[in-house]
């Protein structure tokens, strides 16, 4: 399927109050677009949930559900389950943020993974709690500024690095996983459209940039993805019953500082931190792409020891 | 952010000041409101403000939906950021109205529709409840604090230029706004679960895809304008339009802008790949 072989009409109507430039908007429209109207979708608490409902109005033109924050995982289960039982043959899709994929909905979204039910499970991760007002989670990077990891003296930004879902979810032994960027729609398309055929637990991690969260100008959300692609802060990959497959790699490295530079949340950050993130990136490149050696962008060289422990993460938490 | 930065200003003059915002959508473009208290003497109150003294509007397209001076004294100010001339401004009663461009000056100095500190200029000069030379100050501290001391110089000269421009007048009281109809059913209308299918009510469609007689038009400071000699059709906006504005139909084999739903991010015009699509000035 190309961009011109998707529906004319939306199942996911105009007039939703997401924030001009909304990435996550965009990424939605266009799932919802591939996946077609026999679909269910499940949204837990987050901006999604906001800007696409608000009681009795709403914006989706397919079945919608909404419950708690954490039970994404369990609620696909159980309309899934609802559906096999009346005989229809509805795909239950589920639409996390990182806050309610990473960290609240954890448990719930590995108790679907481990049944390997038969729903999409689809992250958008927009790297913070954003939908009440851009508070720090599991999927947020080093050194970005939320308002629970402010810049201070001492201590600016983030400490800890972006918790690698990919692997933990990849653990469970799904048929499928890939991580999707709306900067790179024919890649996007594919894999929707492979995750739609697939039985079983799929699950499609979004890249969804937050205009007001990262401070940045709303024009450049598209742009601002093909930027973390080409630094190596997102890649673009499947896992397909246990097999890794690059979809897509970036010709020549890009240094972090040029993705950074065009964000607010990260303004602050000083030559040893973009050093350090640097140093993150270089280690993810090398083991996603699988080149010997370090890329010339990191003109140091890397640790020995675990690259999240910090020297401010030992004083703060003890060794 | 305006609130607290009038406050501190307050505060310079030697007055007491309290200022916080009504805690809603954290969300960009949707309406939101903001209290400053300003007094000679200790603030003991701590309600939210009803019958305020001064309303500062920062977006005019705001008038045609919201009755912003319900609760306004009669011998109260509105300060609005609008192209029009106060006398010519509806506000639904006659009071003190003063008019500045605060969008325009804040383009032209901060290079970006951000309006909070113009209008600060208008509310100094209109009030004179604050001097401009301690709001300038204000203004300096707190935005140079949190975003470098050339931003918050710059936000200080919107202020002086915005003070500038300042017209005052008395709006015109012709218009009634008629109140916003709700579909506000009993607790045994409701289906259960608060489970709701497609339907039409007194206030209008409810249900999946109600959302489409939201329009939310007046969130936009520019908006696209295509040129068909230049476009090439490969869809690219449209895939990329978060907000559904631009409409394909596949029949004609053309696209189709529908202003009602933009919002003007600009996404489009950044991503065209033949530079088809230009940002233009909104509601000029």
């Amino acid at each position: 399927m190309k961009i011109r072989d998707l529906p004319d009409d939306d199942l996911f109507t105009a007039g939703h109050t997401a924030c001009p430039g909304c990435g996550v908007a965009m990424s939605i429209r266009n799932a919802i677009r591939i996946l077609g109207k026999d679909t269910a979708v499940y949204v837990p608490s987050s901006c999604a949930a906001v800007f696409g409902t608000s009681f009795p109005y709403g914006a989706w033109k397919v079945p919608f559900f909404h419950t708690a924050f954490e039970n994404t995982g369990a609620c696909l289960t159980g309309m899934q389950a609802a559906f096999e039982m009346k005989g229809k043959r509805v795909t239950a899709v589920g639409f996390a943020g990182d806050g309610g994929t990473y960290d609240i909905g954890l448990q719930s979204m590995s108790g679907a993974a481990e049944r390997n039910d038969d729903v999409i499970y689809i992250c958008l991760d927009n790297e913070a709690y954003m939908n009440t007002g851009i508070q720090r989670s599991g999927g947020t990077p080093f050194g970005a500024w939320t308002t629970t990891t402010p810049v201070g003296k001492r201590i600016q930004g983030n400490r800890s690095f972006k918790k690698n879902l990919g692997d933990i979810v990849i653990a469970h032994e799904i048929p499928y996983y890939a991580t999707l960027s709306i900067g790179h729609p024919l890649d996007f398309i594919k894999k929707v459209e492979k995750a739609k055929d697939i039985k079983g637990f799929r699950f499609l991690h979004m890249f969804t940039p937050c205009i007001p969260g990262w401070k940045m100008d709303p024009a450049k959300t598209v742009e601002v993805t093909r930027l973390a692609v080409e630094s190596g802060m997102w890649t673009l990959y499947e896992v397909e019953n246990g097999e890794k497959r690059i979809t897509y790699k970036p010709g020549k490295m890009k240094r972090v500082k040029d993705y950074l530079i065009i964000q607010g949340r990260f303004r602050h950050m000083n030559e040893d931190d973009i050093k350090k993130l640097q140093m993150w990136v270089c280690r993810k490149w090398n083991l996603h792409y699988k080149e010997k050696g370090t890329p010339e962008i990191c003109e140091i060289e890397l640790p020995e020891e675990h690259h999240a422990v910090t020297e401010e993460h030992r004083e703060m938490h003890g060794p | 952010m305006a609130a607290q930065t009038l406050a501190e200003a307050a505060v310079i003059e030697g007055n007491y000041a309290v200022a916080f915002p009504f805690f809603g959508a954290e969300r960009r473009g949707a309406p939101v409101l903001a209290f400053t208290r300003i007094d000679s003497k200790k603030i003991y109150s701590k309600t939210q403000v009803y019958a305020p003294d001064c309303v500062v509007v920062l977006d005019d397209s705001l008038l045609d939906t919201i009755d912003v001076v319900a609760g306004l004294k009669p011998e109260g100010t509105v300060v609005i950021n609008s192209k029009e001339e106060p006398d010519d401004i509806d506000l639904g009663v006659s009071v003190r109205t003063a008019a500045v461009d605060a969008t325009s000056v804040a383009l032209e100095i901060l290079k970006a529709p951000i309006t909070n500190t113009a209008i600060l200029g208008a509310f100094a000069k209109t009030t004179g409840i604050v001097r401009l030379d301690s709001l300038e100050d204000a203004i300096g501290t707190r935005f140079g604090e949190k975003l470098g001391k050339k931003t918050g110089e710059r936000n200080a000269l919107a202020a002086r230029t915005a003070f500038e421009r300042t017209v005052t007048g008395r709006s015109r009281g012709v218009k009634k706004l008629e109140p916003k109809k709700q579909w506000l059913p009993t607790y045994q209308e409701l289906p259960a679960g608060g489970a709701l299918i497609e339907g039409k009510t007194e206030a209008g469609l409810i249900g999946p895809g109600s959302f489409i007689e939201n329009k939310v038009m007046g969130w936009a400071t520019f908006r696209p304008l295509r040129d068909k000699e230049k476009c090439t059709m490969c869809l690219l906006c449209w895939f990329y339009c978060p907000e559904g504005t631009i409409v394909r139909i596949s029949d004609r084999g053309d696209l189709m802008t529908n202003y009602d739903y933009c919002k003007g991010c600009g996404v489009c015009a950044n991503e065209c790949p033949v530079d088809a699509i230009k940002m233009l000035r909104a509601r000029v």
